[in-house]
């Protein structure tokens, strides 16, 4: 199992959504996304997406309007992403 | 702080509620200084105190006699930049602050590449373009024109849903 960053700093929905998409597409199964977002909506947008996929996801809020999600691809990928 | 207050400031209110206090608002608004909701005019009268500044006239263009309700007034006494178009402008910015600095989620974010500076540029530019042809943006051609019983609004609509469908299409090709 690896972590991979997704540095979405700066980045206004729905880019990071559409590049964490992409980037769990080239993932292993159980590789972690650990996305970096500094806008609101994004938090509540991503973890909506990965909850709907049932895919297992925390949102950590930092200090200063940032935050870190982190998204883990399932072992068994049930359908395309 | 209560963890109540806490999901008040930092957790999105519902669609319905945030719809209603807008529509609230509108109302109050439109009572009061006689304008529903805008923003683009605000930057319209801006970008016409600049050019004012390089010597042209743009109040004489012909695009200026197509709404004399709202620019007479301006072009007769007012002030390119300080109007009520400008302080609807400078309201929405000091809201929005309040609301971050309560969620104490403000940072100041950073341009992250050219790549970006030039997309928001381009942007930037058609959607201006774009707000003049319509008379307005989200705000005063369609949340503004819907309640007017304008059928401007539903076009308006319409192709915004259209073109953002187009806009995703292209992004998702090239993120």
């Amino acid at each position: 199992m690896s972590v991979i960053e997704l540095d979405c700093l700066s980045e206004l929905c729905p880019i990071p959504l559409l590049r964490a998409m992409k980037e769990l597409k080239k993932m292993k199964p159980e590789d972690v996304l650990l996305l970096h977002s500094d806008h609101s909506c994004v938090p509540i947008d991503v973890e909506k997406w990965a909850k709907g996929k049932n895919y297992p996801v925390e949102v950590v809020e930092l200090d200063g309007g940032e935050w870190d999600i982190y998204i883990q691809k399932p072992k068994k990928s049930r359908e395309g992403i | 702080m209560t963890q109540s207050i806490k999901k008040v400031l930092k957790k999105p209110w519902p669609f319905w509620l945030g719809g209603i206090l807008l529509g609230l608002a509108n109302v109050i608004l439109l009572a009061l200084s006689g304008i529903s909701w805008q923003i683009t005019s605000g930057f319209l009268l801006w970008g016409v105190g600049v050019l004012e500044w390089f010597g042209l006239d743009p109040f004489s263009w012909e695009y200026f006699s197509h709404f004399p309700v709202y620019y007479n007034p301006i072009i007769a006494e007012g002030n390119v930049f300080l109007n009520k178009y400008t302080l609807l402008n400078i309201g929405v910015v000091i809201g929005s602050l309040v609301a971050t600095l309560l969620a104490s989620q403000f940072k100041l974010k950073k341009i992250k590449n050219k790549k970006q500076l030039l997309f928001a540029l381009i942007g930037g530019i058609m959607m201006g373009y774009g707000s003049r042809l319509a008379a307005g943006c989200n705000v005063g051609a369609f949340f503004s024109g819907i309640p007017s019983f304008s059928l401007h609004g539903w076009v308006f609509g319409a192709f915004a849903i259209l073109g953002t469908w187009v806009g995703i299409k292209i992004l998702v090709k090239n993120i």
